[in-house]
């Protein structure tokens, strides 16, 4: 559940932004010949709805639903005594209170003049709550209702520099919050504790840790229940949320001497780096100098970050241009090795640029 | 978690399954519905979505991305764990291949609905339900683990209360409780607020405002430890509180108690919110406990944050080591929005107050942060 900071800073990413991605949407929905575009929201799922109007559930659902010629319209099963909240940090039309979200679409479907039967997309069509969309299909017909994910995949990247910004701030939020941990932290809890003042303060709107406590003996990234004792060397990665817009930051630490293959392994993550925000995902070799294995991730969907690429295989292709956060080990003889940070890839003679919070 | 409560719930899991006559049950979840999951396999997904499958004797798990399978594999060696980015698709064929009749899909309501259209799918209903009984008609050992997260909910709002300034921005304030809470290693806490006087109507996530003088502070706070929330809701005054404030105060702490005191085997949920909403429609308030103004007067705590409703329409009896949290929360036209909540655990001739947490409406210092 969301308990930070959620607000929109109409200074930070003006309506007009918000406006234009929209616009770009409906270029895509006209195109494909679809009478509207519907989008589901939970904070598991909060990515597609946050970039068109700045809105993300602090709890609950909603389905918001583009149409041609109006502004985008909120389906909330949220408690109409939160409509307020809603409008202070969202940019949209209507909000309505839906408890039943398919019911709620189809009574505005209606309501729009929208034809029953006609073509509607829903961005990530095949992760729809069932509740959600078997009585939708029941009622508009299975065959009218498309995946329009990549619809929205298509103009969901290269990022504008409105996005890059607040990437960087929820960037710079990281970094401030790992300089700040002690050296001597013992555990996971009082590593967590400090993390967590820090990023909050800031104004975060979320934080997820994973670290791996000992990387002498695993490098495994796990979420942190309970505490653990921290060995020698750890690895802790942060996946922070500012107003909506999530970065990860991974890094390994070592609270003496730094192991053998450490500088090696940064130095092979700092040149792919360089060569993606140069490159692309493509100048990257499948095992660049002292890394074992990688991951690149960008937003493109419901998700707030989805696989793009591995270093075996390539699931989404990302334009130049797009806000993506790179990942990579390094098994070592004395143990694991892990780090990872944003950017914007280059490539097609444009550059990127590795972001620096 | 321990792996005696893992094993506890898993041989459960499986004598219901064989008394459905199920042979396979697959259970999703993501982020955001994750208690199922966390029921059946004691896994809660960070990111994507998650696909398990329980038989008789084994158990494996499917992912999306490959950190959630290193981590979860890394956290449960002996899970089989696989990643996939057409998770739902492979998870899909994989259900198009087993006997529908002999197999349970939930939740019902969650599911992604590309597995939810398989001929698995036709069940789901049943199969939601057998999972929700065994989720609130708790252990013993569930029982306890939400007492142990009550502490933390109790000594989590001493934090806050202390926190409480004047001047002070309200997500600044959750700040400090969030970093109080990951010392005593709470991976996850449930918590809305509200600050203001008359015209707030509700609670809702920390905003940029300022903490002023007077405000009521309003609070939901519901730390989960080893997977079971429990659930705290107070009100305090920056200062002293007024006549008013007090006299208003009056009909929370009434309806509390005329609540719990009907939380006892054989009552139903609906006994317990009617005894709530029938001491403020003694006060000439009955408005203010209908859905204009609130939403519910309690609800189930264990696995979900926002187990079954306490509301006069849900006929769910109570028994021994269910637990829930009764509370009264609304608006009253005279103070504005109050909340009052204790988290109670049914016993065999009663109840049992979980909250140690003071009821009375209490004051911060009114001094500057």
């Amino acid at each position: 559940m969301r308990r930070g900071l959620m607000s929109w800073s109409r200074e930070e990413l003006p309506a007009s932004v918000l406006d234009e991605r929209v616009a770009r949407l409906r270029a895509g929905m006209n195109r494909e010949g679809l009478a509207a575009v519907l989008a589901y929201t939970s904070f598991a799922e909060p990515a597609a709805v946050h970039w068109l109007s700045n809105f993300t559930p602090y709890w609950s659902e909603a389905m918001l639903v583009v149409l041609p010629d109006e502004a985008p319209i909120l389906l909330a099963s949220l408690t109409p005594r939160v409509h307020g909240w809603i409008r202070e940090v969202s940019h949209l039309g209507e909000v309505v209170s839906a408890p039943k979200l398919a019911q709620g679409v189809l009574d505005m479907l209606a309501a729009k003049g929208v034809q029953s039967g006609s073509r509607l997309g829903v961005i990530g069509l095949d992760s729809l709550p069932a509740a959600v969309a078997l009585p939708l299909m029941k009622a508009w017909g299975t065959a009218a209702i498309v995946d329009a994910a990549s619809l929205f995949a298509s103009v969901r990247q290269p990022c504008g520099k409105e996005e890059l910004a607040l990437a960087d701030r929820a960037l710079g939020i990281a970094r401030h919050a790992v300089a700040g941990v002690p050296g001597d932290v013992r555990n996971t809890s009082a590593l967590a504790a400090a993390i967590e003042a820090s990023v909050r303060a800031a104004g975060a709107e979320e934080v997820l840790y994973r670290v791996a406590p000992d990387l002498s003996r695993s490098g495994a990234l796990r979420r942190l229940e309970g505490e653990f004792p921290l060995g020698p060397a750890y690895a802790l990665e942060l996946s922070v949320a500012y107003k909506g817009h999530w970065i990860r930051l991974g890094s390994s630490r070592a609270r003496g001497e730094t192991p053998a293959g450490w500088e090696a392994a940064q130095a092979g993550f700092a040149g792919s780096l360089a060569r993606l925000a140069e490159e692309g995902a493509d100048g990257l070799s499948a095992a660049p100098a002292g890394l074992s294995r990688w991951t690149l991730e960008s937003c493109l969907g419901v998700q707030p970050l989805t696989l793009a690429r591995t270093d075996e295989q390539e699931f989404a292709r990302l334009p130049p241009g797009s806000l993506a956060v790179f990942s990579a080990h390094a098994a070592l003889d004395g143990g694991h090795w892990y780090q990872s940070a944003p950017l914007t890839l280059g490539g097609g003679g444009q550059r990127g640029q590795v972001l620096r919070g | 978690m321990s792996a005696k409560l893992r094993d506890e719930r898993g041989t459960r899991l499986r004598a219901a399954m064989e008394r459905a006559g199920l042979d396979l049950l697959v259970v999703t979840g993501n982020a955001w519905r994750s208690d199922y999951l966390r029921y059946a396999l004691d896994v809660t997904p960070m990111e994507g979505q998650a696909v398990a499958f329980v038989t008789a004797d084994d158990a494996w798990l499917m992912v999306e991305t490959p950190a959630e399978a290193e981590r979860i594999a890394a956290e449960q060696p002996g899970l089989k764990v696989e990643w996939s980015t057409d998770l739902l698709v492979r998870a899909r064929h994989a259900l198009d291949a087993v006997r529908p009749e002999r197999t349970g899909l939930a939740p019902a309501h969650s599911t992604p609905v590309l597995l939810a259209r398989s001929a698995a799918g036709a069940g789901m209903q049943a199969a939601t339900a057998m999972l929700d009984g065994l989720m609130v008609r708790k252990t013993a050992a569930e029982a306890d683990r939400v007492e142990q997260a009550v502490r933390l909910a109790d000594e989590g709002y001493e934090v806050f209360r202390a926190a409480a300034r004047v001047g002070k921005r309200e997500f600044e304030l959750v700040g400090e409780l969030e970093a109080w809470l990951r010392t005593q290693g709470c991976p996850e806490n449930f918590m809305i607020m509200g600050s203001g006087g008359k015209e707030v109507r509700t609670m809702r996530p920390p905003g940029e405002r300022r903490l002023a003088e007077g405000d009521l502070v309003t609070t939901e706070l519901t730390p989960c430890l080893e997977g079971y929330y429990a659930q705290i809701c107070r009100t305090l005054v920056l200062g002293a509180p007024t006549r008013e404030q007090l006299d208003s105060y009056q009909v929370y702490l009434d309806a509390l108690e005329a609540g719990i005191a009907e939380v006892k085997p054989g009552n139903t949920h609906g006994d317990v919110a009617r005894a709530q909403n029938d001491v403020f429609r003694r006060h000439g308030l009955g408005e203010y406990v209908t859905s204009k103004y609130t939403r519910v007067r309690g609800h189930g705590m264990g696995l979900y944050v926002d187990g079954p409703h306490v509301l006069e329409d849900v006929d769910l009896v109570l028994e021994p080591d269910m637990t829930l949290v009764v509370h009264p929360n609304t608006y009253h036209p005279v103070a504005g929005y109050i909340v009052l909540g204790d988290t109670v655990r049914v016993t065999a001739s009663g109840c049992k107050v979980l909250t140690r947490t003071p009821r009375e409406l209490r004051s911060a210092p009114a001094g500057l942060a």
